[in-house]
């Protein structure tokens, strides 16, 4: 398997023997050794996810990279966060995804109301099974655990994936004083319930509700 | 060595008396000591020809010297001046020079040690064609700038940088964007990983890369922006 490390915040190295990585288009800055690039889609594979893919709109360009040494890859220079999967389900934005073992199965996922306040769409990505990927963020991410006893609430526009077994709402805080222009300017939240984890960037993408 | 890390986009610089840091025009932070800046109007040093030759080259960056005045009491007194360089909020690396030769865009210094040696390379002459197509590919035209002797040069990027080792065994490839600087005994070409499929555009998006063999380093950015 793959061996994925950091080297900095920015930049992910990623050990290869033979193996391959999926990544996103593009996002290789050096290569040692022998590498093959290879366009794929996004959104799964086979018929059902291109089918997907079109319907959702939640298109990414993904390569696959093959071979034997170390590529680099970096994705304008924002932090890289490494995610260790062991059976389960990553949710994150497709813009978010840098890179992922190529054992693991990426689909795509319906979000309801929380994607078009996001501006992404109602639909985001999913990867599945066990190994590594690693997800991009604008500034150091943190991961914040949710607990049966604490909810977590996020700014949908700080938010940039989640794990685990987790339930997610969406909370609008629009009132009467928002429409008259004096709103707090943090009109809509995320509300994560159950048991995991969801990665916060200390940035904000600009969302329609940061304009509310 | 005259350049000491504050933070990742700013450097402090010593300078003492005699000696002098040539650096990009602009690029001062703030000093301290009696220090002078004078535009370089040759443009470095190497006098009226090799001016010129960068001119042609349009490898001509803006760059001013920066010097200490002997302070009024003679060698005795005279004072060494700090000056703390950045710019742009861009990271900066500090390579350090042991004899060998340091190829870089001019645009990317930041200041460098006054005693390096500086000059323009032609890129076609090493890599044949495909080393002027570099340039081109690049956006980075078909000169570039050395820098050779012993000393500190600060070079700067977007993003962080990382250091990847030339070993003959192993060549290594380069994104023309994420390319920074390279030093030691290295010959670079373009290569290019175009099949037919690329051709009908359902290319990886790396259609063509820097390949860079023999022995020495190679500075890649964390981002495929420009400066």
């Amino acid at each position: 398997m793959a061996t994925f490390r950091l080297q900095g915040s920015r930049v992910l190295a990623v050990d290869m023997t033979g193996d391959a990585v999926k990544a996103k288009n593009g996002s290789m800055v050096a290569y040692d050794g022998q590498m093959a690039f290879k366009k794929m889609s996004g959104g799964g594979e086979g018929i059902r996810g291109m089918v997907t893919r079109r319907v959702t709109g939640e298109q990414m360009t993904v390569m696959e990279v093959k071979g034997h040494g170390t590529c680099w890859f970096a994705d304008r220079a924002t932090e890289i966060n490494l995610v260790e999967l062991r059976g389960e389900k990553l949710y994150v934005e497709a813009g978010n995804l840098l890179c992922t073992d190529a054992g693991l199965r990426t689909g795509t996922s319906f979000t309801g109301l929380r994607g078009a306040t996001q501006g992404n769409g109602l639909f985001t990505t999913t990867v599945e099974g066990t190994g590594q990927a690693a997800i991009v963020s604008d500034g150091p991410a943190v991961v914040l655990r949710v607990s049966r006893q604490y909810p977590l609430t996020v700014d949908p526009g700080a938010y940039i994936a989640h794990q685990g077994d987790v339930r997610q709402s969406f909370q609008s805080g629009v009132t009467f004083r928002t429409f008259m222009g004096e709103g707090g300017g943090e009109a809509f939240q995320i509300r994560f319930e159950g048991d995991g984890l969801v990665y916060v960037q200390p940035s904000e993408r600009t969302t329609i509700a940061g304009d509310v | 060595m005259p350049f000491r890390q504050i933070n990742s986009k700013m450097v402090e610089a010593t300078v003492t008396p005699g000696a002098k840091i040539f650096s990009q025009r602009g690029a001062m932070l703030a000093y301290r000591g009696d220090v002078s800046f004078t535009p370089n109007l040759q443009g470095g040093q190497g006098g009226l020809a090799s001016m010129i030759g960068r001119r042609v080259a349009g490898e001509a960056a803006p760059l001013m010297t920066v010097e200490v005045h002997q302070g009024p009491h003679g060698r005795a007194g005279t004072p060494t001046g700090t000056v703390l360089f950045g710019h742009g909020g861009h990271h900066i690396q500090v390579i350090e020079l042991s004899g060998d030769t340091l190829y870089v865009e001019a645009d990317r210094l930041l200041a460098f040690d006054g005693t390096l040696q500086q000059g323009t390379m032609f890129m076609g002459s090493q890599g044949g064609v495909m080393g002027m197509v570099r340039g081109q590919v690049t956006g980075q035209g078909l000169f570039t700038t050395t820098l050779k002797g012993h000393g500190a040069v600060a070079v700067m990027a977007h993003g962080g940088v990382i250091e990847v080792p030339i070993t003959p065994q192993r060549p290594v490839h380069v994104d023309p964007q994420a390319y920074v600087a390279h030093h030691g005994d290295v010959r670079n070409k373009l290569s290019t990983a175009l099949g037919w499929r690329d051709m009908v555009g359902r290319g990886s998006g790396e259609a063509f890369q820097l390949e860079l063999s023999g022995s020495g380093t190679v500075y890649v950015q964390a981002s495929e922006e420009k400066l």
